[in-house]
């Protein structure tokens, strides 16, 4: 049975279990989240700035201000967090949604939006997805 | 003395009645690169549903391209679309038809 990424301790933190590799991915994936959320222009504009309300010409202003900062905070948050050998649960929720946030970015700005458009891919955008997914699947089991 | 304002009688008196507003809804999108765990996941942690109801939300998601995912007032629904999209899945509101 392979290693586990993250385990839940008795105590409730979260123990990570990443090599120093492991942990350099995911900083340098939040340092693009936090990259983006600064730069409209940004590849990753286009999922990070979707519309809350499609139907309005405007979204209300204080709804995108919280998504900026929350998105903002969360991935500082991972970078604040990056070198610790345990996380709290909102932590780990943190490093969740960012990579969660980059994995949805990176389908956006790479037009993969539907199967077929995934199933046609191949090569070091398919690997780096699926490490991006495989990060995800073993912290949904902690959390 | 008892302070009424004008338009209120006169809407009750045209109509006979006080129609309720329309709720809006949360609606969460498909798309291929997601895992399914973690639509669960997020259901759970926003919305504090069972694991039961997570799962059979998320696989509307995924066979019907959106699913309905809350129902209610305008500010809440505002506000879940923002957790739901700061969680990273595509997420809109949009008025119950």
């Amino acid at each position: 049975m392979a290693p586990r990424l993250f385990t839940r301790r008795r105590d409730g933190r979260i123990e990570v279990r990443l090599s120093a590799d492991g942990r350099a991915f995911v900083g340098a994936t939040a340092r693009e989240v936090v990259a983006a959320e600064g730069d409209v222009g940004h590849a990753w504009g286009a999922a990070l700035h979707a519309p809350i309300d499609p139907g309005r010409d405007a979204d209300d202003p204080l709804a995108i201000l919280s998504r900026q900062s929350d998105l903002a905070s969360n991935a500082e948050l991972v970078l604040a967090t990056l070198e610790e050998a345990t996380l709290t649960d909102a932590e780990a929720w943190a490093w969740f949604c960012t990579l969660q946030v980059a994995l949805r970015s990176i389908a956006v700005a790479n037009g993969l939006l539907d199967d077929d458009a995934w199933s046609a891919q191949s090569g070091p955008l398919v690997e780096h997805v699926q490490t991006i997914q495989a990060l995800l699947f073993e912290l949904a089991r902690v959390l | 003395m008892t302070i009424r304002r004008a338009s209120t009688e006169r809407e009750l008196d045209e109509s006979g009645s006080v129609a309720t507003e329309r709720p809006w809804n949360v609606i969460v999108w498909n798309d291929p690169v997601t895992p399914m765990a973690v639509v669960v996941v997020v259901f759970r942690r926003i919305f504090g549903y069972p694991e039961a109801k997570c799962t059979q939300l998320m696989l509307i998601v995924h066979h019907e391209g959106r699913a309905v995912v809350w129902t209610g007032g305008r500010e809440r629904a505002e506000s879940y679309c923002v957790k739901l999209q700061v969680a990273g899945l595509q997420s809109t509101v949009e008025r119950d038809a």
